[in-house]
């Protein structure tokens, strides 16, 4: 499939010589000590007074040359391992909501331990999500141990890839605890590093912060799967000007990349973004708007350029609800990323720009997840599928509805919706004139219904119950 | 020029953003004579009051209503040295402590904030992104601050702003200081979760909020309560 581009490659190298020149003469404020000294090694110019580093584009270049070509998440299930680009588009859940649409009253109040079980469930039981992005907070954690709790109601529920941030260093390493439990010794973890970790360490324009970077260092020095976000929002943390955006965030990614090589030689990471156009009228935020969408098309084409993955936050809304716009917008953004190349989508879930998880929302992006994988595949062009058989057989004024091709491939040829309606009106009337958004309920309802099955044995949860005693409150 | 006429052509001229021409005219304004708190007060508050209609309306932009507050803080800084020239001063409206909570450095929404209470009459003190908890209280202390505005656009940084509330309920200080939040991630729900004294989605919105907070603080007795 030839993907969408916006960018000749004439332009894609005046990008990145922007990028490289926004890195050496305007510089990066590093908040962080350790990454300060490490671009310093690497032969970059620190100012020691206002935490300003200035990275040559040799630096840049050297550290390129070393970015890996793909990244791997792993799953407690080995069957769940995924690998981008080869694997992709990865389907994800969108992550970190305080709040959840009350299944039972449908108001809207802070997201619990038990919520995110329930959610972890459902990502298990929804075939089109290949990873686990943590989808809420968790308001009755014990304080400080919320990232703790969040990826042990997780690992309880999911044996898919989980993905999530920790706030600071003691979460960090109580969560690789958990991990290692989990994997059956700190040994084993490191062969098989079941958690991936995101962060977004550079806040636009070019600021990178304290705590996430201090994360992504210590990470990447220990060969764990970690990567980053890069935000800008045009007009408010970026220029306005969607190029100029792209040249921005193309030198915060680099700069973060390089930072990852000087770590590590060869740290696998993802080119991933939530690049925004602020909503200027008010300032609101508008992760909903097309221009989101044409954004992620240009960094993913960027990506290529880089030869790495490309991901990114796409598909979001700013709807409060499953309505029309939730659904255009996240049809749009999702669609335009997948024709565009993008290989990892956090997409599902999330309501009224990321601060609501909705299990209803979430039903209905699985559906959009698996839409969007069926296009991905394209039109097969194997010599069975040229049809010349089929059609000679027929002939003209016949019917192919009992073909025997047909009867071979009905159930694989198309994707069989449940959320979409395919009822003519007269029997959608008579049902009761169900819409999508209450067929959706239904089916998380019947998901949540089945049996609960735990996913981590026994054994393993009284290691970790023994290490982590409040994790009994949570059971 | 009438006077009445010379009042309306700085208001409009600010509306219009014309950040020369209104220097030139209140330059000419004062050398004529013409009172500074006038040209404040009859000129450029109905000037700013039309700008905060029209952004409303959504006539105008954010990035206009930012511009306009930044020519009327620069119109000010040529207005304020005269008034005090005539030994009179601006009846500041409270004094408000703001940043952004700890481990959040985003600092785009707070400075939008600082730039309208202070064109709004507010002194305000700025202690910038990445603000330990007992920093805000120190300098509430320090200035004898009515309001201290805390601000969180990350839902992971959030709890930051329920850190300074408790704080100042360990410290015996939550009645001294009306506690203000917003950012990305803060709601109204949120606020009244936390036992802060209010939440303002937008800008404009926190000035008015403000206003109100310390218009309370005087029918509850003014300040030190």
């Amino acid at each position: 499939m030839n993907l969408a581009e916006f960018f000749t490659g004439e332009e894609l190298e005046q990008v990145h010589g922007a990028s490289l020149l926004v890195l050496e003469e305007v510089g990066i404020l590093v908040r962080n000590e350790k990454a300060r000294r490490i671009f310093a090694g690497a032969g970059a110019g620190v100012d020691g007074t206002t935490n300003l580093v200035k990275i040559p584009r040799r630096v840049v270049e050297e550290c390129r040359r070393c970015f890996p070509p793909s990244f791997t998440f792993r799953g407690r299930d080995p069957l769940y391992d995924r690998t981008i680009p080869a694997d992709g588009p990865l389907m994800v859940t969108a992550s970190s909501a305080p709040d959840i649409v009350d299944r039972q009253t449908g108001e809207v109040r802070r997201a619990t331990a038990r919520d995110l079980g329930q959610i972890a469930r459902m990502v298990q039981e929804l075939p089109g999500f290949d990873v686990f992005s943590i989808s809420t907070l968790v308001a009755d954690a014990p304080e400080g141990h919320l990232s703790l709790v969040r990826f042990y109601e997780a690992l309880k529920n999911t044996t898919k890839p989980v993905r999530s941030n920790t706030p600071n260093m003691k979460e960090l390493k109580e969560v690789l605890a958990l991990g290692e439990i989990a994997a059956g010794g700190a040994e084993a973890y490191l062969k098989r590093p079941l958690l991936n970790h995101h962060y977004c360490p550079v806040v636009s324009p070019l600021t990178m912060d304290v705590e996430s970077t201090e994360a992504v260092i210590y990470l990447a020095e220990r060969g764990l799967p970690v990567y980053g976000t890069i935000c800008p929002n045009g007009g408010m943390s970026s220029p306005l000007s969607p190029l100029a955006t792209l040249v921005q965030g193309n030198a915060e990614f680099l700069a973060l990349g390089t930072l990852m090589q000087l770590v590590k030689n060869g740290t696998p990471l993802i080119y991933a973004v939530l690049a925004t156009i602020a909503d200027l009228r008010s300032g609101n935020y508008a992760p909903g708007a097309v221009e989101t969408a044409i954004l992620q098309v240009a960094f993913s084409q960027m990506a290529r350029y880089y030869r790495v993955p490309s991901g990114g936050y796409i598909g979001l809304t700013n709807s409060q609800e499953n309505d029309v716009q939730s659904g255009y917008e996240t049809g749009i953004g999702t669609t335009a990323a997948l024709l565009g190349g993008c290989d990892l989508l956090n997409m599902g879930g999330l309501l009224g720009s990321l601060m609501v998880f909705d299990f209803t929302k979430l039903v209905i992006d699985h559906e959009i997840a698996l839409m969007l994988k069926q296009l991905k595949k394209g039109v097969s062009f194997l010599p069975e599928d040229i049809g010349l058989k089929e059609i000679g057989q027929v002939g003209p004024g016949g019917s192919f509805l009992d073909h025997e091709d047909t009867l071979r491939r009905m159930r694989t040829t198309a994707f069989i919706p449940r959320v979409a309606t395919r009822e003519m009106r007269e029997r959608w009337e008579a049902a009761g004139r169900i819409g999508a958004d209450k067929r959706a309920r239904q089916e998380a309802e019947r998901i949540l219904a089945r049996e609960v099955r735990e996913r981590l044995d026994k054994e393993t949860d009284r290691r970790i119950k023994e290490r982590f005693d409040f994790l009994s409150c949570f059971s | 020029m009438e006077k009445a006429e010379m009042f309306l052509s700085l208001k409009e001229t600010l509306v219009l953003l014309e950040e020369e021409d209104l220097l030139a005219r209140i330059e000419e304004a004062l050398t004529s004579g013409v009172d500074p708190l006038a040209i404040i007060e009859r000129g450029l508050l109905p000037g700013l009051k039309v700008i905060g209609e029209k952004f409303q309306d959504e006539e105008i932009f954010l990035p206009e209503l930012m511009r306009s507050a930044l020519i009327f803080q620069g119109v000010m800084a040529v207005l304020q040295p005269k008034i005090r020239e005539q030994g009179r001063i601006i009846q500041k409206k409270g004094t408000v402590v703001i940043g952004t909570v700890k481990g959040d450095i985003h600092t785009i929404g707070k400075n939008i904030v600082r730039l309208l209470l202070e064109i709004g009459g507010f002194e305000v003190h700025d202690l910038g992104v990445d603000v330990d908890t007992f920093k805000f209280i120190e300098k509430a202390k320090e200035v004898n601050a009515d309001i201290i505005a805390l601000s969180a656009l990350l839902t992971s940084t959030l709890s930051g702003q329920r850190d300074v509330v408790e704080a100042l309920a360990g410290q015996d200080l939550r009645r001294r200081f009306k506690v203000i939040v917003g950012g990305g991630a803060a709601t109204e729900k949120w606020a009244e979760e936390i036992k802060a004294d209010g939440y303002a989605e937008t800008a404009p919105a926190a000035v008015e909020l403000a206003e109100g907070l310390v218009a309370r603080r005087l029918r509850e007795g003014g300040r030190g309560l």
